[in-house]
């Protein structure tokens, strides 16, 4: 690393000149670099999981490996990087922590004990939240590393990214209040330091151990971390993925796809679609009936291929107790949760016009996947 | 041996014929003047284009509230694109704009059968059917 920038001699005149302040460089410009990018893909990422559903899933997904990115090569950087930023100079013993709450423990130039907490837990939040989010995401939506470990995990895992997403955001409340409280309690810009890197040296401080980055290690390392772990996690998604959903059959795509989308047989459990198809003569106030047999051929091949044989989240979502309201997906208790927030106007505007008008938002509705990725409800003009 | 192979073979015509064709119905098997014969003979006249058209226009009851008219989802001018009360559009009736249409005998059936019902809360006779045919392909 180039050492720290001495100060120029100030002038005479200056106030610098009667109580000569050595500035240290304390932050190198990776470890500031990572710092304001996990900073900001975090914050994006909390943003758009929180308050930008599902159509904001693919920000989410870029901030959050964005985030990980950083993580990892953070982590190498702990090991490789110069002085303040390896963790052997910051590793928070019990004995450093009680002496720093002790108040026995002076000021550190590079993190504190309890600075080094917040460093550790919110690296591996990051870490627990990039692994719960790629878990939820193969198993809700069958996209990605973890699309063929089964709609079970992926519930589950996305309960666990939602709790580590309030805990992040705990963790980052704590680490403004602790920034702003040593701010105070030191006199000095903490913030700032992070900016520029330089803290004004005092008597008495501890200085960041005495450590030259190790460039060439940490690129091998970083490298050897990344494209390693990406090709791991393309092996992994590679993997062949059960409880897909089936092309519709070209009878079915015909006759059930004349006046709406033919709704894919996993879109309703087996049930459903056998009240649908004896009521075809009123069918939402149509008259859709079939020649008798084309009814049973079709009342068959829905039935083989209901949502009991598929594992898609709308195959696990879409079932409705009410006899009054079977065969309708819209009247179910969890179509109507996920599409709670949107207006009606929104479903009766052109060129949506009906709520069960699915492939107007989901792009993939035919295929029966509908992909938080496919999805985005179209402006007014068309 | 022909005049034994004759029968069957027509025997066998039939039997496919009956069998086959309402379960898929063969495109292009048809033309517009051939139903509109076919349904004027049923019907003992003519078909009559005006009549078509007012019967088409007009709104009906007896039908499904939902769908008093054939222009509910046909609209009111059928050389353009209707839509379906899903918001699925509907291609052009007039057989001039949209050449595919009324050449598949089985659609035309079904879709006489389910739409009449719907609109009329019955069949549709076969004048009516040889007027709209008429008014249709004329446009
Ligand atoms: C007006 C546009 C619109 C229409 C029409 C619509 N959806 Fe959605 N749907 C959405 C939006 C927006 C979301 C995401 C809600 C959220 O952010 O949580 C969603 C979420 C979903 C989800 C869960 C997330 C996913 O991508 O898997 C499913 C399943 C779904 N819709 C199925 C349907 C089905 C089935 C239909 C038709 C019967 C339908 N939707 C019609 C807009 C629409
Ligand atoms: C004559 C036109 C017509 C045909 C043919 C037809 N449907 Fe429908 N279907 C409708 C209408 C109209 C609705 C109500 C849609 C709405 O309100 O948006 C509907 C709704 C549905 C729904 C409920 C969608 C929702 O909003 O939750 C399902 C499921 C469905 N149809 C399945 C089928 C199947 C299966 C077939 C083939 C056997 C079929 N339909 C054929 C006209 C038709
Ligand atoms: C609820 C909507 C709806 C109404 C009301 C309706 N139709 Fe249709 N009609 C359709 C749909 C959908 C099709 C088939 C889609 C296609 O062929 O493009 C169709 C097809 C037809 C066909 C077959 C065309 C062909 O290519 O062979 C005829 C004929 C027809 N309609 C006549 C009528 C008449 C006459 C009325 C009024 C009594 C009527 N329709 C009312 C929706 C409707």
């Amino acid at each position: 690393m180039a050492q720290p920038p001495q100060p120029k001699p100030a002038r005479p005149t200056s106030a610098a000149a009667l109580s000569p302040e050595p500035k240290i460089r304390v932050w190198d410009l990776f470890l500031r670099f990572s710092h304001w990018l996990l900073a900001l893909s975090v914050t994006i990422a909390l943003l758009s999981g929180f308050f930008g559903g599902l159509p904001k899933l693919w920000l989410h997904l870029i901030v959050g490996i964005t985030a990980l990115v950083v993580v990892v090569l953070r982590l190498t950087w702990g090991f490789t990087g110069p002085g303040s930023a390896r963790f052997a100079d910051f590793w928070p013993s019990p004995r450093a922590i009680m002496a720093h709450l002790a108040g026995r423990d002076g000021r550190h130039l590079g993190h504190n004990p309890l600075g080094a907490l917040m460093v550790f837990a919110l690296l591996g939040s990051v870490l627990a939240l990039a692994i719960s989010g790629a878990l939820s995401l193969g198993g809700l939506y069958k996209i990605g590393p973890f699309a063929a470990d089964g709609f079970a995990l992926g519930s589950v895992a996305r309960e666990a990214h939602e709790i580590f997403g309030f805990l992040i955001l705990a963790l980052i409340a704590a680490h403004l209040g602790g920034v702003l409280f040593e701010s105070l309690r030191g006199k000095e810009n903490l913030a700032r330091a992070m900016v520029t890197g330089q803290k004004v040296g005092r008597p008495g401080d501890h200085a960041p151990m005495e450590r030259q980055a190790r460039m060439a290690m940490s690129l091998a390392l970083g490298l050897i971390l990344l494209v390693g772990g990406t090709l791991a996690l393309v092996k992994l998604a590679k993997r062949p993925v059960d409880g897909l959903p089936v092309v519709t059959s070209s009878l079915v795509a015909d006759e059930c796809g004349a006046c709406h989308m033919a709704y894919p047989a996993s879109l309703l459990p087996k049930q459903a679609w056998q009240h649908l198809m004896a009521g075809l003569d009123d069918h939402f106030g149509e008259d859709a009936s079939l020649a008798p047999e084309t009814t049973v051929a079709i009342s068959q091949w829905l039935a083989a291929n209901a949502a009991e044989s598929a594992d898609t989240l709308p195959a696990h979502v879409f079932s409705n107790p009410d006899p009054m309201a079977l065969g309708q997906i819209t009247a179910t208790p969890g179509w109507k949760a996920l599409h709670h927030d949107i207006v009606a106007e929104t479903f009766k505007r052109a060129p949506i016009f009906s709520q069960g008008n699915c492939q107007a938002c989901h792009k993939d509705a035919e295929g029966g996947r509908f992909s938080p990725l496919a999805l985005s409800i179209p402006s007014p003009k068309k | 041996m022909k005049p034994t192979l004759k029968p069957t073979l027509l025997f066998n015509l039939l039997i496919a014929g009956a069998f086959i064709v309402p379960m898929a119905s063969q495109a292009q098997d048809t033309s517009p003047a051939a139903l509109i014969e076919t349904f004027s003979l049923e019907a003992g006249r003519a078909g009559d284009a005006t009549a078509g058209q007012a019967f088409f226009l007009a709104t009906h009851s007896g039908g499904k509230p939902d769908t008093p008219s054939c222009t509910t989802c046909h609209t009111m001018d059928p050389t353009k694109n209707g839509q379906a009360r899903t918001g699925k559009v509907i291609e052009p009736m007039a057989s001039s704009v949209n050449p595919a249409r009324f050449t598949d005998s089985g659609k035309i059936t079904k879709w006489f059968r389910r739409n009449c019902n719907s609109v009329l809360g019955r069949e549709c006779t076969p004048g009516e059917k040889a007027d709209v045919l008429a008014w249709l392909s004329s446009l």
